[in-house]
């Protein structure tokens, strides 16, 4: 990494007191076209196989979803059979919305998360939700926001739910216990997003998805849902006529594989974060693998905007444990300033996400970033400077901040912290309508593992604000679909076709999917579960 | 200040013999030695309150209790992971109290245990996040939930707090308990309420 040495940038950055902006004179387009990450031409490769055959895929992705299933038939032999009126697969946000509004309906509910309930982005979300609510704002006003942040790619029926539901959607929080920051008078406070016309985010500190997650947990804790942990899936299974009829799940804690039947099943397995596309650090959870897209798409759903993917601007870029580790947009929005090496501001802080990223990495790429070793460059996130024009507010609005401070080993109200941007966020993912249906009857998607809602580019709180307006949805259809109808035959039969196709293609079939856990975890030498891919028969 | 000359340390994690550099977290060092690990592990960041362990440092009898992505290694530690306990007995429904004048009848049937604290401490000295348990749990004895749910702000449900215990109050629960009764019965903005009518009267279209 070329850039201005650490001490030196330091200096620079204590001397400079004018943070006038000379931002560069390149339109949004072009800069995204030289820098984001999104447009790196040989990150990119056409789909040969499925339901999006013909279209531009992230190489890292289009692996998986080309990749060969963990299983087959034989496997299965002998293995138990459990069923329920919906599945809800994942453990996040989404997950528990549907299965709440499932439960509620009057159906009976299965939950298989892959760790526990509650590992998940949603308890991580920092920044907050998205809802109206203000007196200069209107829903139509979060419908344009929206879309234009998403380059005008977003569906715009799906958004126009979205904006609707939002006021209704922090009520229903509201009423699972979830708490929000709030002023003198008992108002919901609410702060501004990037690239958004009015201060629309309401958020509880900088502990937004924590408290949703703890709610939330504690209401499906008790309720009758059925919660399974350590039960990842590994594939969907469908009925003669090719509705999805269920899932197969693994059990980590005995590494036996269960058949769940289900009338309906509810997708709801987050994002990609762990993929490391384009090898970027990541602000995701373990987890988050991309299994959700994976297995869709073997099942036949039609997925969109497989090139797209959100690099939040501000990831830790030092101590190398910490890389990617992310520092709410919150801190931007309370006035933070971004400095390159020399200390100066080199982009308006408070455009779209995929701007302020591909300035930063233009910054770096140009040499004007801190250098602090041949890995690792970044700029300055001028928290020091907040601190200055507002005392006081970091400690009281954004303890999760100066916790990581603590872990560098830094002041955040008196020392910059260095960022670099990190892969935080699927913009794309599964087709869906509004309620939440994919293009597989029985199959529905909500969260991030969806589609269309965000274009190409997310503001900030509008994933949180999709998971729960959408789950709580696709929850309630579910249930309601789900009376009476019964299976024949409930199989695996898919990746016969999938395997064919495969072939015809000349694909590897070396990789296997969906990926469940990332590389470092060693899950696939882990003697433990060694009877898991390929069962001794 | 690459990795490649960062000082090493050697340490016990789960009974394995592992060096690896300093920065490393418990759970980053284990994968780094290529060990596999993945129950136990979460968000990486202190948050989803999976990654439970067991520390004792060098020269030190005390055994503590962190989260294993946030505890860096040191020369001479061990490090265990805990398996999660059973789920608490405790169970309830918000909407099954029917006004914030039930609350506290409500909260002794649900929680007849959180009268019993016998001020042990054990609850404060396990929390990884450094919360004062105890004192919540007997501000929600009182009634005092606002109060008592203000503690548990940088609660993680990591239930330690829960394993410690030796009267069974779930001091967590009673914590979390307190603050969802203040969101259910407390939490009324009006910007929010304003905007729900305006929706419910048709004042807000969108074009689509
Ligand atoms: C650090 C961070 C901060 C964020 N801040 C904000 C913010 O301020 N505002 C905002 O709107 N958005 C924010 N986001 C984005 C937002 O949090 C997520 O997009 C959203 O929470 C996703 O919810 P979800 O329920 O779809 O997925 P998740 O919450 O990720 O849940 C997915 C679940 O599926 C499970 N799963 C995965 N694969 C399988 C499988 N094969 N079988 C079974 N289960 C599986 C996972 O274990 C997990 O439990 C943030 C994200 C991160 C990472
Ligand atoms: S209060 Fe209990 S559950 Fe919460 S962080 Fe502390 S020990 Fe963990
Ligand atoms: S561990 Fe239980 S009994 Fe001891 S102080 Fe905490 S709440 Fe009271």
């Amino acid at each position: 990494m070329i850039g201005i040495p650490y001490a030196e940038a330091l200096a620079h950055y204590q001397s400079t007191n004018s943070r006038d902006l000379k931002e560069s004179d390149m339109a949004t387009d072009e800069l995204l076209r030289a820098f984001h990450p999104d447009y790196r031409e040989d990150s990119l490769v056409t789909l040969r196989v499925g339901p999006n055959q013909g279209n531009r895929c992230h190489r890292q992705l289009a692996q998986l979803l080309q990749a060969d299933a963990r299983i087959d038939e034989a496997d299965l032999a002998g293995a138990t059979i459990v069923k329920t009126d919906v599945l809800v697969v994942g453990g996040g946000g989404a997950g528990c919305a549907a299965a709440l509004m499932a439960e509620q309906s009057g159906a009976r509910v299965i939950m298989a998360t892959k760790l526990r309930l509650g590992d998940s982005n949603t308890v991580m979300a920092e920044g907050g939700i998205q809802a109206s609510i203000e007196k200069g704002d209107t829903p139509q006003m979060h419908l344009d926001d929206t879309l234009k942040a998403g380059h005008d790619r977003g569906d715009r029926k799906l958004v126009a739910k979205m904006v609707m539901d939002a006021p209704d959607v922090i009520r229903w929080l509201i009423q699972q216990g979830m708490q929000f920051d709030l002023d003198e008078f008992g108002d919901l406070m609410t702060r501004r997003a990037g690239g958004t016309s009015a201060d629309r985010v309401v958020y509880y500190r900088d502990y937004t998805g924590l408290e949703m997650m703890r709610a939330l947990r504690e209401s499906v804790r008790n309720s009758k849902i059925d919660v399974w942990d350590y039960s990842p899936v590994v594939e969907l299974m469908s009925n003669e006529s090719g509705h999805c009829a269920g899932a197969v799940i693994s059990n980590l804690k005995d590494c036996s594989y269960v058949l769940i039947e289900a009338q309906s099943v509810i997708l709801a397995t987050g994002g990609i974060g762990r993929m490391h596309l384009n090898g970027f650090p990541t602000s995701n959870h373990f987890g988050a693998t991309g299994d959700g897209l994976v297995l869709a798409y073997r099942l036949g759903a039609k997925l969109r905007d497989l090139d797209s993917f959100q690099y939040h601007p501000t990831g830790l870029a030092y101590p190398q444990h910490l890389a990617g580790t992310l520092i709410t947009e919150g801190v931007r929005s309370a006035g933070a300033h971004l400095l390159n090496g020399k200390g100066e501001r080199f982009v308006d802080e408070l455009k779209t996400r995929d701007h302020v990223s591909a300035a930063i990495l233009k910054e770096c790429a140009e040499g004007r970033g801190v250098r602090v070793d041949e890995n690792t460059a970044g700029v300055w996130l001028d928290t020091p400077g907040v601190e200055r024009s507002n005392p006081g507010i970091l400690a009281e609005r954004m303890p999760k901040l100066v916790e990581l401070g603590k872990k560098c080993g830094i002041n955040p109200a008196q020392m910059p912290l260095l960022v670099y941007p990190t892969l935080h966020y699927q913009n794309g993912g599964v087709v869906i309508d509004e309620h939440g249906r994919s293009t597989v009857p029985g199959l529905y998607c909500v969260g991030e593992v969806s589609g269309g809602i965000h274009g190409r580019n997310r503001i900030m709180g509008n994933a949180l604000l999709e998971i729960i307006s959408f789950g709580r949805c696709a929850g309630q259809q579910a249930a309601e679909m789900s009376h009476g109808r019964g299976h024949k035959k409930v199989t695996i039969g898919h990746l016969s076709k999938l395997r064919r196709e495969l072939a015809v293609a000349e694909m590897p079939m070396d990789v296997k999917g969906p990926m469940l856990f990332p590389e470092c975890a060693k899950f696939e030498k882990d003697a433990d579960y060694e009877g898991f891919r390929r069962k001794k028969r | 200040m690459s990795e490649s000359d960062e000082k090493l340390v050697n340490v016990k994690i789960d009974g394995r013999e592992i060096t690896a550099p300093a920065s490393l977290s418990a759970i980053q060092a284990l994968w780094h030695a290529g060990y596999p690990r993945i129950k136990s592990v979460g968000c990486l960041e202190g948050v989803c309150g999976s990654c439970r362990v067991l520390v004792r440092r060098a020269g030190n009898s005390e055994v503590r209790t962190q989260l294993g992505c946030q505890t860096l290694i040191e020369e001479g530690m061990q490090v265990m992971f805990l398996v999660f306990p059973r789920p608490t007995h405790h169970t309830y429904k918000l909407e099954e109290i029917n006004s914030s004048w039930e609350v506290q009848t409500k909260f002794h049937q649900i929680f007849p245990e959180a009268s019993r604290c016998r001020e042990c401490r054990g609850c404060n000295s396990s929390c990884p996040k450094g919360i004062d348990v105890m004192r919540g749990v007997e501000l929600a004895a009182k009634g005092r939930f606002r109060e008592a749910g203000e503690l548990f702000v940088e609660c993680v449900m990591c239930d330690l707090c829960l394993t410690a215990c030796p009267e069974l109050i779930a001091p967590n629960h009673v914590g979390l308990f307190s603050r969802r009764v203040t969101a259910y019965f407390h939490t009324r903005p009006s910007n929010l309420i304003r905007r729900l009518e305006g929706l419910q009267r048709g004042k807000f279209k969108v074009d689509e």
